[in-house]
């Protein structure tokens, strides 16, 4: 063969030799240039037609351009045999690079991202690689990674391939499958087709090779390699491997294929994200020539353990973690995350046994939900917008106000309201999201007015007994209640006054700026709307004026207490013109009687000169016995009480303007209050009328 | 000629750090020429236009030394070789 001219390469010498053929070094003597030429062996099991499909295959797979994959050059036969002149790559396979003891975490998200950037291209253009594995990655002396074989093992078969990572014989003559049985996807098999999600699989198989230097699904047969890539759960990866690369790799290794990534650029993403978290590995690696992780040293992180207590903490310019204990005296803060993005929603979602934080991110640049699983250590930076309106809606997300738990027993479902006003809903935690269309196409939404903050659904409500019943709350469009499920939604403002507006008591078209339901009374909800403080006893079918007693009834925030459906807090503002503590005192008023009474409570509150303001998701209580209450205002201060708001402490101050606080006890799964009640049946009409207040009101 | 973007640091992380990315063939639009760099880096796209395709209200985009606002958005023509630049716009608190 040496000397022989296929195409216009000129063999120059003998590079290796594996199951699939023999691979050259030669010369294009037309283009003047090195490349490596594959002759793929003859296989008599390979008729006509699979022969062209081959060629076809390649052919596609040459018409990928990426920095990451080995270029085909050209494609061709030879007295019957096909040969292959590709990119020829120096360099050490991932394979021999990370034997034994595996790379530090840095080369191996380094090495990760170009890995999921060439599979996005690949699958970007149809292309499913089918055969991803260590060997099959080559990385440069300059630390850049080239991925070979595209496309090529599905039609090639998996006996024509260098299957010398594991022997096993059974498997390889099953003629319908493809690729290296440690890195196959339980799919395959099972016998099913490999696409897209295939590959990731064994790319999370890959990135725990490269990180440990040990296989994930092991076994002396093939028998008992293909019943732990079915059944077993792989060794967890411990320090010095970060907990988002091990989430990462864990989420590639999910046995179904749609518990997985959906998309290589989700995993590169999501690699990124744990890169920019920052990453000391505590000795440097053997690979010092290439280029090093960015480090970030201005965000701290808070060192979170079981049985903490959390507040998450949005602002207009990023997101604050802060960690205590039971005792809420001192706090470690961690952050900031995200700088200079403006965070009006976040949540914990510890259902399932997970510790996610979920966030919600406007700049810019868009608005995005990104989610934590290390307490902020790494954020996913998702490459599409996961919240996106349909490309005919019309309307293109600005922010997202709320993030709501779906019931506890449905895990994977999760809620977000949004700017223009739109409900968001999730069935898989969180890999797709949908439009509630009900509430879109309801025939009232062109005539909901944008407030001050714009056209927000900024409020959302389960009812926890009812599975089809939730509340939402619109401003400036009022409340909808929907009975079944999000199909259809009707409006609930019966009593609720509209001061904007020429009719007094419209239908819809109200300012609400908050409601709150308790859980174990959940007919009962109260409200503070933009002028008007009101409780329902019948599910929002009627409201009656509840300010009892506070020195105004305009404010935003409004919580309830965890075990006392009759108590509720508010913060009342002066007035809708001059939106701040009612004359310089800032004062939680509670009320522990449904609203027949309001007390203030400021003992440890500033009392002069206290312009502030406090909105409609900073403040939050938390389950504790006696219940801690936290919130933040607009000028960055933070107050708790760990008495039910009889004291207070300031907690922080010198953040950007607060817009959330939300808190959580580190598993501890009722974490999430939602007590289980009866199903409430039809609405009652019969109310008790409460006494009207001498309020301060606007004019007219 | 190619084209050249220029990437804004807040973007970077989604062209592997690069902040010239250089467009291969000969777009004739600004809208082609940002298909070609989301093609090469999708994540690019969701950040500067929003869903319904039009470019985010605080993007400035300049094919030189003009601002694509004033010469037809989208649809303004790229000369060949020339620079397009991607900035955030002066505003905010």
């Amino acid at each position: 063969m040496i000397g022989q001219v296929l195409g216009h390469c000129r063999v120059v010498s003998k590079i290796g030799e594996g199951g699939m053929g023999v691979v050259y070094r030669a010369y294009d003597e037309v283009l003047h240039r090195d490349v490596a030429l594959k002759v793929v062996k003859k296989d008599p099991h390979l008729d006509t037609s699979s022969s062209e499909r081959l060629l076809h295959e390649a052919r596609a797979s040459s018409s990928l351009s990426h920095p990451n994959i080995c270029t085909i050059h050209e494609v061709g036969e030879n007295e019957g045999e096909l040969f292959i002149v590709m990119e020829l790559v120096e360099g050490k396979s991932l394979r021999a690079m990370c034997a034994d003891t595996g790379l530090p975490p840095e080369s191996v998200l380094r090495y990760g991202v170009q890995i999921a950037s060439a599979l996005a291209r690949a699958h970007d253009r149809g292309i499913v690689h089918r055969d991803l594995k260590t060997a099959n990655i080559v990385v440069t002396a300059d630390g850049l990674v080239k991925v070979l074989d595209f496309g090529l093992a599905k039609q090639v078969g998996s006996g024509m391939f260098d299957a010398t990572t594991r022997s096993f014989v059974s498997i390889q003559d099953a003629s319908s499958m493809s690729g290296t049985l440690p890195y196959m996807a339980p799919e395959i098999l099972r016998g099913e087709a490999a696409d897209y999600r295939s590959d990731l699989w064994a790319l999370g198989v890959v990135l725990y090779e490269a990180a440990s230097g040990c296989l994930p699904f092991e076994g002396r047969t093939g028998f008992e390699i293909s019943s732990a890539i079915m059944r077993e759960v792989p060794k967890p990866l411990g320090p010095p491997i970060p907990p988002g690369l091990w989430a990462i790799v864990q989420r590639c290794l999910a046995k179904e294929p749609m518990q997985r990534y959906q998309r290589a650029s989700e995993v590169q993403a999501a690699l990124e994200a744990v890169q920019s978290a920052g990453i000391v590995s505590p000795a440097p690696g053997p690979d010092l020539g290439a280029p090093k992780t960015t480090v970030l040293h201005s965000v701290r992180h808070a060192h979170v353990r079981s049985g903490d207590f959390l507040l998450l903490v949005g602002t207009t310019k990023g997101a604050f973690i802060l960690r205590s204990n039971a005792q809420r005296s001192r706090w470690e803060v961690g952050g900031p995350y995200f700088h200079g993005h403006s965070v009006y929603a976040m949540a914990y979602d510890n259902r399932g046994g997970q510790h996610r934080i979920w966030a919600s991110t406007a700049s810019y640049w868009g608005t995005l939900l990104r989610s934590s699983d290390d307490f902020g250590k790494s954020w996913t930076n998702p490459q599409q917008a996961p919240i996106r309106f349909p490309s005919d809606a019309g309307v293109s997300l600005k922010n997202i106000w709320q993030i709501a738990l779906g019931r506890p027993e449905e895990p994977n479902v999760l809620f977000c309201g949004v700017e223009p006003a739109a409900l968001f809903e999730t069935r898989d935690a969180g890999e797709t999201w949908s439009l509630v269309q009900g509430l879109f196409d309801h025939p009232h939404r062109p005539r909901w007015m944008p407030g001050n903050g714009g056209l927000a659904l900024h409020t959302i409500v389960l009812d926890p007994g009812d599975n089809q019943r939730m509340y939402v709350a619109i401003s400036a469009g009022g409340v909808y209640r929907t009975d079944d499920g999000g199909l259809s939604w009707t409006p609930q403002n019966q009593g609720i006054r509209a001061t904007t507006m020429p009719e007094k008591y419209p239908v819809f078209g109200q300012c609400v700026h908050k409601i709150v339901m308790h859980p174990a009374r959940p007919e009962r909800l109260f409200l503070q709307s933009h002028w008007g403080l009101y409780r329902s006893d019948n599910c929002a079918e009627n409201w009656h004026d509840i300010a009892n007693g506070v020195p105004s009834d305009f404010g935003f925030a409004m919580i309830t207490h965890p075990r006392n459906p009759d108590s509720v807090y508010v913060v009342p503002v002066e007035s809708d013109e001059f939106r701040c503590a009612c004359d310089g005192r800032l004062r939680v008023y509670r009320t522990r009687n449904g609203g027949a009474s309001w007390e203030p409570l400021s003992r440890g509150l500033p009392q002069k000169r206290a312009y502030e303001t406090v909105l409609r998701d900073a403040m939050t209580a938390d389950s504790f016995d006696p219940m801690g209450i936290y919130f933040g205002t607009r000028s960055g201060q933070l107050f708790g009480s760990c008495d039910e708001g009889r004291t207070w402490r300031k907690i922080l101050e010198g953040l950007p303007s607060v817009v959330c606080v939300r808190n959580a006890v580190v598993g501890d799964a009722s974490g999430v209050l939602r007590p289980t009640s009866p199903k409430v049946s039809a609405p009652s009409q019969q109310t008790k009328s409460l006494p009207k207040s001498k309020t301060r009101r606007p004019k007219g | 000629m190619p084209v050249t973007f220029h990437i804004p640091g807040a973007l970077r992380e989604f062209t592997a750090g690069q902040s010239r990315v250089q467009i291969e063939h000969s777009p004739k639009t600004l809208a082609e020429a940002l298909s070609a760099l989301w093609i090469i880096y999708p994540g690019v796209r969701d950040r500067i236009a929003t869903e319904q395709g039009h470019v985010r209200e605080h993007v400035n985009i300049f094919i030189g030394d003009e601002n694509i606002r004033y010469t037809g958005g989208l649809a303004s023509s790229v000369p060949d070789g020339c620079e397009i630049s991607i900035v955030p716009a002066v505003s905010g608190g």
